[in-house]
């Protein structure tokens, strides 16, 4: 029988542990860094048996759906303000490997997702495509403030306010 | 016991051991009064994510596709995931117009996972923006 050197034991346990985790934190109370393999599902399918083809083409929610049958729901990209939706899309109903946070706050738990790839891919994916596609259905070569330019956004604000209700003053710039 | 039935009962256990049940969620029907909030911001709490203060960034992850949830009174968050007979639950012009207001809704309450999903069944009533917290926070986050 082989012996195995304790030192030799550390190494073999540390790199059957998986891929080190790269995802940035955020500094956030119940944060934890989480790189894991799931099925992308649309949760309203998922949970309630509504199921339209390709998991509604992007209007739907979608979440991550672990081998051991916890359900994360995915509610942030690396876009700013923006979800992750189209991020999973190309995976709907199948394998993903993904990279980010699971944040576990009182009120709920929820994924934050930075980094995605098909299962076996070398390469990673940033979690940016909300971007990619806002630039597109915008003619614009930069979404880095969408939030600021986005016509749906301007509607909305310019009817309601920064506050929500036209008959309140927002109050002066900081 | 005839050898046929024995096979069949010892096959069903065999299948019932090797096959997963569907799974099936319950349902609970609810009433729900509260804020609708972005559900990113509240979670995280790197910012003030209540009310008018939080407002325009309410908006801007509202329509960016984030969850919209309701926060109840006692703090607990439930997921919109359809309102009324619309199951845009992301980006949903109509929900993007009322988000930040006080409502009171029916619905299907499905938990899992530590999270609570509502299916809306009928907004019953929607008092517009209460919580007036820009007077004590500002505008969230950068201000203007």
């Amino acid at each position: 029988m082989i012996r195995l050197s304790v030192p030799l034991l550390v190494l073999l346990s540390f790199l059957s542990a998986g891929p080190v985790a790269a995802a940035q934190k955020w500094g956030i109370d119940g944060e934890m860094t989480a790189q894991f393999e799931a099925k992308v599902v649309d949760l309203l399918c998922e949970l309630n048996g509504d199921c339209p083809a390709g998991c509604g083409a992007g209007k739907r929610q979608l979440g991550l759906l672990r081998d051991d049958g916890r359900l994360l729901i995915a509610v942030k990209s690396n876009t700013l303000f923006a979800g992750a939706t189209l991020d999973l899309l190309p995976y709907c109903g199948e394998r993903v490997e993904v990279d980010g946070l699971i944040i576990t706050h009182p009120a709920m738990v929820i994924y934050m997702l930075q980094k995605h790839r098909r299962p076996g891919d070398a390469d990673w994916v940033q979690a940016t495509s909300f971007a990619k596609d806002w630039k597109k259905r915008n003619g614009s070569p930069d979404a880095k403030r969408w939030f600021r330019r986005d016509p749906a956004v301007k509607d909305v604000i310019g009817e309601f306010g920064k506050v929500g209700r036209p008959d309140l003053v927002p109050p002066p710039a900081e | 016991m005839p050898r046929f039935a024995r096979f069949t009962l010892a096959a069903l256990l065999v299948w019932l051991a090797v096959i997963p049940a569907a799974r099936s969620e319950s349902v609970e029907r609810i009433r729900v009064e509260g804020e609708l909030i972005d559900t990113w911001c509240y979670v995280t709490e790197i910012m003030y994510a209540r009310g008018s203060a939080h407002y325009q960034c309410a908006v801007w992850c509202a329509v960016g596709g984030i969850p919209v949830s309701i926060r109840a009174a006692d703090g607990t968050l439930y997921v919109v995931l359809r309102i009324e007979d619309d199951t845009q639950n992301v980006s949903n012009p109509a929900v993007v117009r009322i988000q930040s207001h006080q409502v009171t809704v029916d619905g299907d309450l499905i938990r899992r996972d530590g999270v609570n999903y509502l299916l809306v069944t009928q907004v019953a009533d929607d008092e517009g923006i209460v919580d007036l917290t820009h007077e004590k926070f500002g505008i969230q986050p950068w201000g203007m």
